[in-house]
């Protein structure tokens, strides 16, 4: 049976429908010719990182990226450029949160990463098992500076709460390395005092007695120190201490090894919103797995950071002191339980120190 | 918010930061440098006059008091440095700081570190209206509060960004004129959402406080006015090429959205502007500009009709009869050009627009052509620069210090054809002009950057199919002299 032709009113809407088919096609068309325009086309671009990181890192970073770019161009073709931000850990912490769009973070310690996670959501609560060795691809610990000749005999840990000594070292409510030099302290009183926490708190209220200016930053206490001349001994980043040494009038410092000090693992992450907007994942991420590549083990060395390889670690072994070195974890229950109770506000440090 | 040592981007949409400045910090570091300074000196000059007293005390006096400037170095060292620290801290902490700020651009107030901003100004035009030989009161001399606008615009996160501008002044009910936020990827690429202005007539697309002339020519009443829509638009090479394509509502020559599409069907337009120049300081052609802006689309029904086409001083002059719908295609192109090189700045246009209409529902219908151009110049006697965005006196009025402001002469001529296909089934040619012809003579006092007044002459002749009646105004040729004074900011 043939089929009925279509009546006219059929043709009308099926003309119709092809009309607006074919003037949505147009638009579609138009707006899509006007976005390829805009959007830059793939082949070779040039992507651009932001390290937001701790006082201290500026010259290992600025080594670093030099060495990660060479690296990224020859992968893919395409140019990076890092621009780094350094501060106090904690204040750091607190700008990425508050907006400030790091693609990366390489903070002093893990509980600053973390309240990326539990305050500002930009990473997920588990972000340390996303890289290797709990994403501290070098760790640190602390020493003490001291001047020339060791005008005041400083030996340890006791010597910093003599009266007459006056100590360097900067704000733990702002500064990841302050937060390590006052738990390294912390923990020399605990080891003295058989576990006695009171007099730890004694201890440590003491040393903080003997603090004349509390920077923001490991780098600012730093210049306090050298620059400024102001202080006995320094409380300080082991790395920062040994490029201390390394400039001008650096004969004019030594380092003193404590008889105990705190393995200190400064944590890097990738910024999940951050990367997801800006579509530098996985720049980001193979900026922060290079880290852990020989070449970046090798700077890290090369700084003044202890390395995890062992290639690394070796050939760096002689630099570095021997030092007994306790955890965070061990002593302290972990960052969190360490920040909560001896850096929240009203925690120990805020009962303690009284600004002078 | 930025904090933590990373330089601040510079910003494009609202460019609010360029005049916020942060508030100057004290200097008490150099004093306590100085004091220091002076302190050291005193107690080594007290040392070394001290020295011939102390000839005959033991070396553990000298040692001692040694050890006593020592201390006193030390305590003078961390003054220095806990000042240094405080400076620092305040310069980071007025740096993240909120900014407001009033000044002859707007009141505005932005985030420390520019991402985040509002704006807000506001545009008076008061009218003094004077018609002459208009028959005796046909029309009324007359004050007019022709404009009258609240603005608030701004910026979220560098690149997001929003309008709203009301209008409480002319002749009809309070409205909301533009209601419209937008997003800006990059220089390339930015898309609009809301209600604006439709991007098609060069004159329509300046801003109502700095035309030539106090009112917009005849030519513009051939292009639609705002619309709701979105739009996708930008620049390259710094300007040298802008174009914005957008699909909307679709509304008649001369009107403003009402807010709801009175039909099914959608107006797409398109607007191409080309400044080759541009980027060429020596080039004498640095200044000159031209493109084309076009719109199609298709509009139904009694409400897709224009109102009518007004004259300089703002009397109908053309209109359909009131039982005409449209029923078709509606298209408009408009190839424009401007040139500007120092005081001297020329605008013109060419204006089609196309209807499809029906003389009442079911009757047949037929696409009428009306077509404008415009040709307007001006010339800032004072030496300015002249300028789309407005100009800029080098010295605001100032009676004290004798100084005048800008000044600008102006010139337009405008002219405005019906088609005469109109006449008689879609347009009563007793009462309608079949066209306008306009010059334009005006005198521009610019008092400061947001202050003008304009001093406007128009003549306007009609020319009509038939004798019209005696109570028809366009009965004779409309003689205006428009005087504003305008607040724009």
């Amino acid at each position: 049976m043939a089929r009925a032709a279509p009546t006219l009113h059929t043709q009308r809407t099926l003309s119709l429908i092809m009309k607006i088919f074919a003037y949505r096609l147009f638009i579609a068309s138009i707006l899509a010719s006007l976005v390829s325009l805009a959007v830059p086309a793939h082949a070779q671009k040039t992507i651009e990182l932001l390290n937001v990181s701790y006082d201290p890192t500026r010259e290992l970073y600025q080594d670093y990226n030099a060495a990660f770019a060479r690296y990224w161009k020859a992968k893919t073709g395409d140019d990076v450029v890092i621009k780094q931000s350094h501060g106090g850990s904690g204040k750091q912490a607190r700008s990425v949160i508050d907006g400030l769009p790091a693609d990366v973070v390489t903070l002093a310690l893990a509980a600053d990463v973390d309240a990326l996670a539990s305050v500002g959501k930009l990473l997920p609560a588990d972000w340390q098992k996303r890289l290797p060795e709990s994403s501290a691809p070098y760790t640190s610990t602390i020493v003490l500076l001291v001047r020339k000749g060791n005008p005041k005999g400083i030996r340890d840990w006791d010597d910093l709460v003599r009266p007459g000594v006056s100590v360097i070292t900067p704000n733990p409510k702002t500064s990841g390395g302050a937060r390590w030099n006052y738990l390294a302290a912390w923990g020399y009183a605990l080891k003295k005092y058989s576990g006695d926490e009171a007099k730890a708190r004694d201890f440590i209220g003491a040393l903080y007695r003997n603090v004349p200016v509390l920077d923001s930053g490991a780098r600012g206490s730093t210049t306090t120190f050298i620059k400024h001349g102001i202080g006995d001994v320094l409380i300080s980043w082991e790395n920062e201490a040994f490029l201390a040494l390394k400039e001008p009038g650096g004969d004019q410092f030594a380092i003193v090894v404590p008889s105990l000090s705190i393995l200190a693992e400064p944590t890097v992450a990738w910024v999940d919103k951050v990367v997801a907007r800006k579509g530098t994942a996985a720049a980001a991420k193979a900026y922060l797995e290079y880290l852990y590549s020989d070449e970046g083990q090798d700077i890290a060395g090369k700084n003044f950071y202890r390395p995890r390889s062992a290639v690394a670690a070796g050939k760096y072994a002689a630099q570095f002191p021997q030092v007994k070195l306790i955890t965070i974890d061990e002593v302290f229950g972990g960052w969190t339980k360490a920040q909560k109770t001896h850096f929240a506000d009203g925690g120990i440090f805020d009962q303690i120190y009284l600004p002078h | 918010m930025q904090a933590g040592g990373v330089p601040n981007q510079a910003t494009s949409p609202g460019q609010l930061t360029s005049h916020l400045e942060a508030p100057k910090k004290a200097q008490p570091q150099f004093i306590m440098r100085t004091f220091s300074t002076a302190t050291r000196a005193a107690l080594g000059a007290l040392v070394l006059s001290a020295h011939p007293l102390l000839r005959a005390e033991s070396q553990d006096d000298i040692q001692a008091l040694r050890a006593q400037i020592q201390q006193l170095d030390q305590q003078l060292r961390i003054l220095e440095r806990k000042q240094e620290i405080r400076d620092e801290e305040a310069a980071a902490a007025a740096k993240a700081a909120p900014r407001i700020a009033i000044t002859d651009k707007s009141f505005a107030f932005a985030s420390g570190d520019g991402a985040d901003s509002v704006r807000i100004g506001g545009l008076i035009q008061l009218d003094s209206r004077l018609f002459f030989n208009d028959g005796g009161g046909v029309l009324n001399n007359t004050f007019v509060l022709r404009r009258a606008r609240p603005i608030v615009d701004g910026t979220f996160e560098k690149i997001y960004s929003f309008q709203f501008v009301s209008e409480l002044g002319g002749t009809g009910s309070p409205s909301i004129l533009d209601a419209n936020f937008g997003v800006k990827l990059n220089d390339a690429l930015q898309f609009k959402f809301g209600k604006f202005k439709t991007p098609i007539g060069l004159e329509w697309l300046q801003s109502d406080s700095w035309t030539f002339f106090d009112e917009r020519s005849i030519a513009t009443d051939l292009v639609p006015n705002r619309d709701l829509g979105l739009q996708v638009s930008g620049k390259f090479d710094g300007g040298v090429v802008t174009y914005a394509a957008g699909v909307f509502n679709g509304v008649p020559d001369s009107t403003n959205t009402s807010n709801a599409d009175f039909d099914n069907d959608k107006d797409v337009f398109g607007r191409i502007y080309l400044q080759p120049f541009k980027n060429d300081p020596t080039a004498v052609l640095q200044g000159l500009a031209f493109g084309v802006g076009a719109g199609l689309g298709r509009q139904k029904g009694a409400l897709a009709v224009t109102s009518g086409y007004k004259t300089d001083g703002q009397q109908t002059f053309y209109k359909y009869r009131s039982t005409v719908v449209a029923d078709g295609q509606v298209w408009r192109v408009s190839p424009q050009a401007e040139y500007r090189r120092g005081p001297f700045g020329a605008i013109g246009e060419y204006v089609v627009s196309t209807v499809n209409v029906r003389p009442a529902a079911g009757k047949p219908k037929a696409q009428l052509e009306n077509k404008a151009w415009e040709l307007s110049a001006g010339y800032v006697l004072t030496g300015e620069d002249s300028s789309y965005a407005g100009v800029v006196p080098d010295h605001s009025f100032s009676w004290q210090n004798g100084t005048w402001g800008a000044w600008e002469v102006a010139v337009r001529y405008a002219d405005l054809k019906i088609d005469p296909k109109a006449f008689p089934t879609f347009a009563d040619p007793t009462i309608n002009a079949d066209e306008a012809r306009s010059i334009g003579l005006g005198l521009n006092w610019y008092l400061s950057k947001t202050v003008r007044t304009t001093f406007d002459f128009y003549d306007t002749r009609f020319s009509n199919l038939v004798p019209l009646s005696s109570t028809q105004i366009l009965r004779q040729d409309e003689k205006a002299f428009i005087t504003r004074f305008q607040l724009s900011f």
